[in-house]
């Protein structure tokens, strides 16, 4: 066993000694920058090689999704829906609910979304949120005018002309009034 | 009069008003007078979960890095937390219980407090994981005057009733001299503390909480402690469902169809009402002061989570029908909501590192016999 270390040991002892040689003659040429079967040689990497990795590294860190990322919903715009796998029904396409929201000129409109807060939000209209399941009632909103249904009764209390958006969809026109 | 465990007097189980009528008999769901509470039972059972199913290994190692001053927000946040626990984990069971006349909420009042001794078993958990001595943080609780001031403000009108209705338990209305002192017990004055500790209650839950899963989420949004944020998060959605509970109880007191008296004492108490939730507010400023003293840490100081205490209690006024006590109209934590959203919290196994899962999963004994048939 020893005697198999020690050899082994001589010759790493020549390659690095060869490898060294090579690098002190002629450090420029071309041909140097491989081993005799291919390999790149670390040594003799230009220097302006290693900066180029280190800007796309730079690059690639920036482009990286920060880790909470998950969390702000939605992440895909929910008003402008690709393929969907909902039946359409032939000829008809889904109603245009047009949601009016005080202190604001262009009223946002409510077509795809699951609900009037994802549609909001898709329109960067930004309401507190929560749970988004209608018991925390942190989206507490006034509604002006118009009527909404709700797709899961709210647990969160509710006063008179009050709406979670986050469970509710509009009937036709709305008008809401978001909390300051 | 006093409290009887099965109540056999004939009466209307649902023309009671939800508490200080008939006490409760037959536990009976069939119909309810208030059907939210049923449905804040079945929410809060189907959001049941273990604190063993979080790994907390990165966490210690996290801890052991923080600074000391960081070590110090992150330890005083803690302690408070389990204190609230530890009070909201048995209160609502002795001071309601014995008064309430309902089925559903009653059963709401104690799946309410079990919910919170889980928060208590995992504040257990996450100090037994992050400190090799778990005793030092408990014993401080009781000793830290910080600690102590807090715990005076939010048992102060548990203990008042607890007392008051204990007197009215066993000896009724009247006035009474129990060891020298003389308690006036009625029943007005009594709904009157009632309603005072469950606008206290709503505000332990609604504002004193979330101040501190505020800390909690700010070094989880550095990627430190994110065990314990995880933790945190599964705390944060019960609370959010126990305090729409406070919230429902308060805003029934106040529409009278419940209790016409708790409509005009809520009225009466209206602006000892609002006085609570500015009190805490600025309790809980000062605490943020006792957090900070040392130094702040990155993205989160004393000044932020200030404001975050004025936009919180803002919003908790709002919905019970106060007028907003704080100028403060933007939330200066905007990446709160992120951590509060329930659809994030994980609950597959095989996701939410369960250890029981893990273990059964991975054979980690290693024999010399085990590398018999291994040749060089």
């Amino acid at each position: 066993m020893s005697e198999i270390l020690a050899q082994k040991k001589d010759l790493f002892e020549q390659d690095a000694g060869s490898a060294q040689n090579k690098i002190d003659s002629d450090t420029d040429h071309q041909a140097d920058i491989f081993d005799l079967d291919g390999g790149a040689k670390f040594e003799s990497t230009p220097d302006f090689q290693l900066e180029m990795e280190s800007a796309t590294d730079l690059e690639s860190s920036v482009a990286e999704p920060i880790p909470q990322i998950e969390f702000f919903l939605p992440e895909t715009n929910p008003e402008q829906p690709e393929d969907s796998d909902q039946l359409e029904l032939d000829g008809m396409p889904k109603p245009v609910h047009w949601v009016g929201v005080d202190g604001l000129e262009q009223p946002a409109r409510h077509q795809h979304a699951r609900t009037l807060l994802e549609s909001l939000e898709a329109q960067s209209i930004q309401i507190p949120y929560q749970c988004r399941e209608g018991y925390c009632g942190s989206c507490r909103t006034q509604l002006i005018d118009g009527e909404v249904a709700y797709l899961e009764e709210p647990m969160a209390w509710i006063n008179e002309g009050e709406i979670l958006p986050c469970c509710c969809v509009p009937k036709g026109d709305i008008k809401i009034k978001v909390q300051s | 009069m006093s409290y009887k465990t099965f109540n056999r007097n004939q009466f209307e189980t649902f023309h009671q008003p939800m508490f200080f009528g008939e006490n409760v008999n037959v536990s009976r769901y069939d119909t309810q007078k208030y059907k939210i509470f049923e449905q804040l039972i079945e929410k809060q059972l189907s959001f049941f979960w273990r604190p063993e199913e979080v790994d907390l290994s990165t966490d210690r190692k996290d801890f052991q890095q923080l600074p000391e001053h960081e070590k110090h927000i992150f330890l005083s946040n803690l302690k408070y937390q389990t204190l609230l626990d530890s009070v909201q984990g048995r209160s609502p069971n002795v001071a309601l219980l014995p008064i309430v006349s309902l089925p559903e909420v009653e059963t709401w009042i104690e799946t309410w407090a079990f919910s919170e001794t889980i928060h208590s078993r995992s504040y257990t958990h996450i100090i037994r994981n992050i400190i090799p001595d778990p005793g030092q943080v408990f014993d401080d609780i009781i000793e830290n005057e910080h600690i102590v001031q807090r715990a005076v403000s939010v048992t102060e009108y548990y203990d008042d009733l607890i007392q008051y209705a204990s007197l009215y338990n066993t000896h009724g209305e009247g006035r009474h001299e129990v060891d020298g002192k003389v308690y006036d017990v009625n029943i007005r004055d009594l709904k009157k503390k009632l309603y005072l500790t469950i606008v206290s209650v709503n505000v332990l839950e609604a504002i004193r909480f979330y101040v501190s899963f505020a800390c909690s989420f700010a070094f989880a949004e550095r990627t430190k402690m994110e065990g314990n944020a995880k933790i945190i998060k599964l705390i944060a959605r019960d609370e959010a469902l126990h305090l729409t509970g406070t919230q429902h109880m308060m805003n029934l007191f106040a529409q009278g169809k419940d209790d016409p008296e708790m409509a005009e004492v809520a009225k009466e108490c209206r602006e000892e009402a609002i006085d609570i939730f500015i009190t805490a507010a600025e309790q809980e400023k000062e605490w943020a002061e006792y957090l900070f003293k040392d130094g702040s840490m990155i993205g989160m100081n004393k000044d932020i989570l200030a404001q975050y205490v004025e936009y919180i209690t803002n919003q908790r006024m709002q919905a019970v029908g106060f007028e907003p006590a704080f100028a403060t109209k933007q939330n200066p934590l905007p990446w709160m909501n992120a951590w509060l959203v329930s659809d994030n919290v994980q609950v597959a196994p095989q996701e939410a590192e369960i250890s029981s899962y893990l273990v059964g999963a991975i054979d980690s004994e290693v024999d010399t016999d085990d590398l018999g048939g291994f040749e060089l």
